[in-house]
């Protein structure tokens, strides 16, 4: 049984079912469906512990670990394969009101998920949710990333204020600032972003207040072209995004301008896209979303990696087939 | 401490003392101007630093040095917001509007625009609207290249832009590349055809639920400012030539839906007068229904179904749709 661990409406779940049903697995509780294949279950861990219910026994020698969704059980000890696609975050039950205890309801439910799921023998894509918040440590996979030698920009991670005039000046004035991770904040109340940002003299003159958080520094890279290379097992799909014609989206393609920004398959270097797959693996994945700038002269230079990065823009942009690898992996290892 | 290095130290504390958003940068401005009133020999001049997308700004002041030459002070206080969260923007920044998970940007919202063909919307209802198809078509299959030959010539069509050269005029001021245009095709390929998909999947149900608003109804009716009173059919005909040269009526002899008929005729037996009936736009309609043929399911009346049901789809859509504006 494949078990898909993914939130209601998740438009990539629902792209890899339908690639999972023609190769002929089945959704469990739906008999419409004529698949010979393994049974497929959708799963979201945001209904525990407020609606379903997972009980792990170990009496008289023997190991039970069952999950009752409300409508079915399942025994977990079944699942040949997992994908964490957009797991939503474990939620008590709309009776428990009081914060503290709806606080510590979704603690326990976290860590019973961790306990359970680290005794099932399955195959996990991208990994289990530790895995997956280690690999997605920059500092952790840009090491990894440098020892298998590819090309990175220097880099600082700092919450030195000292740093930023000698890594401003080091850059020619081309010096741009990103987030060590992407976490929600406000200011005055609503939501912001902060977006990969081009630094100016403006910026110098508060330094001080990098001491309150650290940041990433790199010097801003000429690109021809900005990609997003995609990971499944052994098997590798890069997208290119020309941003240059969008004001919005040209330092950070996360902007999603896409009437001005061109989508398209790229062709990687055999050795590049060896080293993508290696190092997705290296950091204890099966699956990753890498992104690179192709400079003008031809370099690829290495910027990051997602544990669980979107792909699902790269399918619909460029018509690279990843829902139907992430299948084929879920159903045998995307054994060719 | 010289002079100069009083009102240097003056400067800085004025300028970590001004309030740090949009809103506040009035106030900024009298406080400046007080503050360089007191000090005229150094001809100091506050100037603000509005950020896009966000309500926080910068301050400089520029003063004139005792030797010559000017003086840039800026002084960000320490007022404990880390550098990056200082240096955000706001998540809309750049867009126009959301509805629901879909959100617009200015250009985008242009393009939208640029496919308005009815009169009887809005910008806003339109804008509105094209964004819930968005939704709505989500991750389509790929189009079929008579889908978007068909989309190309219905839009060239509809703005008159009969041949190559003149479809090129339109880019231009559109300011689309060959590319951009083709991809603004294909967006409206796609809703084009969810549409078309959708209203031949509605229609069937809507239909069988409302047969009597797809009636087929032949009616005569006269509308104007004057009231025509008739006790016949061919008293309202021949009424019309005896009506004084004040004002203009306008007559009609039509087979219509019978939704589609003026409200006052919609439900009428044939053969009896309706009117002269006050119009709530203004004006009077006095008419009659000649004929009604009950409804039936073939291909015109599917499609009118189809398109009813459609309407009533996306009103229900709008009418639960979140909609937030980003006018600042």
């Amino acid at each position: 049984m494949i078990l898909i661990v993914s939130s209601r409406g998740d438009g990539a779940a629902e792209r890899v079912l339908a690639a999972l049903r023609r190769r002929g697995a089945r959704l469990v509780g739906d008999d419409t469906g004529d698949g010979t294949g393994p049974p497929v279950l959708w799963w979201d861990t945001g209904d525990f512990p407020g609606h379903s219910r997972i009980t792990a026994s170990f009496t008289g020698g023997q190991r039970r670990l069952l999950l009752d969704t409300g409508t079915k059980t399942i025994d977990l000890s079944r699942i040949t394969a997992v994908w964490r696609s957009r797991p939503g975050r474990p939620s008590a039950a709309g009776t428990v009101t009081e914060p503290s205890h709806r606080a510590h309801v979704d603690e326990q439910a976290e860590f019973m998920l961790d306990g359970v799921w680290s005794l099932l023998t399955a195959r996990w894509l991208p990994g289990r949710r530790a895995d997956e918040r280690r690999a997605h440590n920059k500092i952790f996979h840009m090491a990894r990333a440098i020892e298998l030698g590819f090309s990175v920009p220097d880099t600082v991670y700092t919450n030195d204020p000292a740093e930023l005039a000698d890594a401003y000046e080091s850059a020619e004035g081309r010096l741009v600032a990103k987030q060590i991770t992407a976490e929600p904040f406000q200011v005055d109340g609503a939501e912001h972003r902060a977006y990969t940002t081009v630094v100016t003299r403006r910026h110098l003159t508060s330094r001080h207040r990098i001491q309150h958080e650290p940041v990433i520094l790199q010097p801003y890279v000429p690109k021809a072209v900005e990609l997003r290379v995609i990971v499944v097992g052994t098997r590798v799909f890069a997208a290119e995004i020309d941003a240059s014609g969008s004001r919005a989206a040209r330092d950070d393609w996360r902007h999603y301008d896409n009437d001005r920004v061109r989508y398209g398959v790229h062709e990687l270097p055999a050795e590049v896209s060896l080293r993508c797959a290696r190092l997705v693996a290296d950091v204890g994945l099966t699956y990753a979303a890498l992104d690179f700038i192709v400079t003008p002269g031809g370099e690829y230079v290495f910027l990051e990696l997602n544990s669980n990065g979107a792909w699902g823009f790269v399918e619909l942009w460029t018509g690279l087939p990843v829902s139907d690898a992430i299948a084929g992996w879920l159903m045998d290892g995307g054994t060719p | 401490m010289t002079d100069f290095a009083k009102v240097l130290e003056s400067g800085v504390s004025l300028l970590r003392a001004l309030p740090r958003r949009s809103v506040g940068v009035s106030d900024a401005r009298r406080t400046a101007g007080e503050w360089a009133a007191r000090h005229p020999e150094i001809r100091a001049r506050l100037v603000v630093d509005r950020r896009p997308g966000t309500p926080v700004v910068d301050y400089d002041l520029l003063l004139d040095h005792p030797d010559g030459g000017t003086v840039a002070l800026t002084a960000p206080p320490e007022d404990g917001v880390p550098w990056l969260i200082d240096h955000s923007t706001h998540w809309a920044a750049g867009y126009l509007v959301s509805v629901n998970d879909v959100d617009v940007t200015v250009p985008q919202a242009l393009t939208m625009l640029r496919s308005l063909s009815r009169g009887d919307s809005s910008p806003y209802r339109e804008i509105i609207d094209q964004c819930l198809l968005v939704e709505a078509t989500g991750e389509t299959e790929p189009l079929s290249a008579a889908d978007l030959q068909a989309t190309a010539d219905e839009f060239r069509r509809g703005r008159g832009l009969h041949d190559r050269e003149s479809t090129l005029v339109w880019m231009a001021e559109a300011g689309m590349s060959g590319e951009q245009f083709e991809a603004y095709i294909t967006e409206i390929a796609q809703r084009r055809r969810f549409r078309r998909d959708r209203e031949a999947e509605l229609a069937p149900g809507h239909l069988a639920a409302n047969p009597g608003d797809f009636a087929r109804v032949r009616a005569v009716w006269v509308t104007g400012e004057e009231k025509v009173t008739a006790g016949t059919v061919s008293d309202l005909l021949t009424g019309l030539a005896s009506l004084g040269d004040t004002g203009e009526v306008t007559a009609t002899f039509a087979t219509r839906w019978e939704a589609d008929l003026p409200a006052p005729l919609r439900g009428t037996p044939p053969g009896g007068i309706v009117g002269p009936v006050e119009l709530p736009d203004g004006g009077f309609l006095t008419g009659t229904v000649l004929h009604r043929s009950p409804a039936t399911d073939d291909r015109e009346t599917l499609a009118a179904a189809g398109r009813a049901a459609f309407t009533g789809w996306l009103a229900e859509r709008r009418a639960a749709a979140t909609v937030e504006w980003h006018w600042s």
